[in-house]
């Protein structure tokens, strides 16, 4: 009888406390998420709302340096920024080649090889696919950079500032050169005007023109199809360039109003501890998946855009 | 009679544009999303499909899910870009 009750209980699945544990530390983080936004919510209350504070003026391009047309404000300093990411870091890896690579080396192989053989040569034949990689790498590279440097906080936003010292520095904002609308398009209308390029080039201008209607339709469903191909071709800027910045753009709002710009809106200081953990995961969300994922995407079309102009039958 | 008519008429039409805002951007926001949410769940059911009866193209599937995913998403966000173009710049 002793024995048989001071034997140890079967062995059902896994070892029962460390899930007791983290029950018990999620129970703990979630008591601390509530208690805290009651606590805040009983101490601050409500300061009603502030109708002060424009949540677009985040995104207001301020001239810094005026120079007419080629006044400099924050799109182009993320603009540079981003460029000389891309070559400073691109170049010095490529220079410090080694046999033996280490991590920073292997990652940049990797995506060299995403580059090479996923994007380029998996929609491209051989010969285009060798002749356009420098582009469609380049813009994809480009791309990645300016959307990972826009979340890197900067001290820009020269709409507020913030007191240290007796300095006045400007506050700290996230911003992209891709969360503008101008700089995406600028990208799409290379990508269009490369693969127009290319496409005559393979088949001459009137060739090209017929060949964006499919073999076998004739007559009137031909002129029909015609236009609709050429209307298809100008909304592919469109798409190009409004994927790219909503993306980014809708990323940045997101996270300014989980991170207090609703708490500051509605006057609440409790709705920023509520909303701040979603800002978080947000923020994770955006850098890990959607940066990489845009320019990837970005680079995939051009590459199709570009093999669909130069490919025999529609 | 006429004036207080007037400006009565002129505080309603105010707040009916205001309204209007709203809607776009609840529009343009929420029916962006729902249409996308639709899309994005059959492109990830129908890539966990294929990659059960084909697990060895997996890489394959697994890159034009994403592209997929991507192109839906993008969706959403026109519609998004839409209602916040009614409501803060129209």
């Amino acid at each position: 009888m002793n024995a048989t009750a001071s034997e140890p209980a079967p062995p059902t699945g896994s070892d029962p406390r460390p899930a007791s544990n983290v029950k018990r530390t999620l129970l703990i983080l979630a008591a601390v998420w509530i208690g805290g936004m009651v606590a805040l919510f009983l101490i601050f209350g409500s300061g009603g709302r502030n109708n002060t504070y424009q949540p677009q003026n985040e995104f207001k391009l301020d001239n810094w340096v005026h120079l007419g047309v080629f006044s400099i404000n924050k799109a182009v300093l993320y603009l540079f920024l981003a460029a000389i990411a891309t070559c400073v870091s691109m170049i010095y890896i490529a220079r410090r080649m080694q046999a033996r690579p280490n991590k920073v080396q292997t990652a940049v192989e990797a995506l060299y090889q995403l580059m090479r053989d996923n994007i380029a040569g998996g929609n491209l034949d051989e010969r285009m696919a060798k002749r356009w990689f420098p582009f469609i790498g380049t813009l994809f590279l480009f791309i990645m950079f300016s959307n990972l440097v826009g979340y890197i906080p900067l001290p820009t936003n020269t709409e507020h500032k913030i007191d240290v010292l007796g300095l006045h520095i400007p506050s700290f904002s996230l911003y992209a050169a891709t969360a503008n609308l101008s700089i995406p398009l600028v990208l799409a209308l290379m990508v269009f005007v490369s693969y127009t390029f290319e496409g005559i080039r393979a088949k001459g201008p009137i060739g090209y023109l017929k060949g964006l209607v499919p073999g076998g339709v004739t007559g009137g469903m031909a002129v029909f199809i015609f236009f609709l191909e050429v209307l298809s071709n100008i909304m592919r800027l469109m798409s190009l360039s409004i994927r790219l910045f909503a993306n980014i753009l809708a990323g940045h709002l997101i996270i300014l109003f989980m991170a207090g710009a609703l708490a500051v809106i509605l006057g609440l200081s409790a709705l920023a501890w509520f909303t701040i953990p979603f800002g978080i995961a947000l923020f994770a969300f955006e850098v890990g998946l959607v940066a990489a994922l845009q320019a990837f995407i970005f680079a995939t079309l051009t590459a199709i855009y570009l093999g669909g102009a130069v490919a025999e039958d529609h | 009679m006429h004036i207080a008519f007037i400006t009565f008429l002129a505080a309603v039409t105010e707040e009916t544009a205001k309204a209007g805002k709203s809607i776009g951007l609840g529009v343009g926001g929420g029916l962006g999303a729902v249409g996308a949410g639709v899309g994005i769940g059959i492109i990830f059911g129908k890539a966990i499909e294929a990659i059960t009866r084909q697990p060895e193209m997996r890489d394959e599937i697994t890159q034009l899910q994403w592209l997929g995913f991507a192109l839906t998403e993008a969706c959403f966000f026109y519609g998004l870009v839409a209602g916040l173009l009614a409501a803060f710049i129209v």
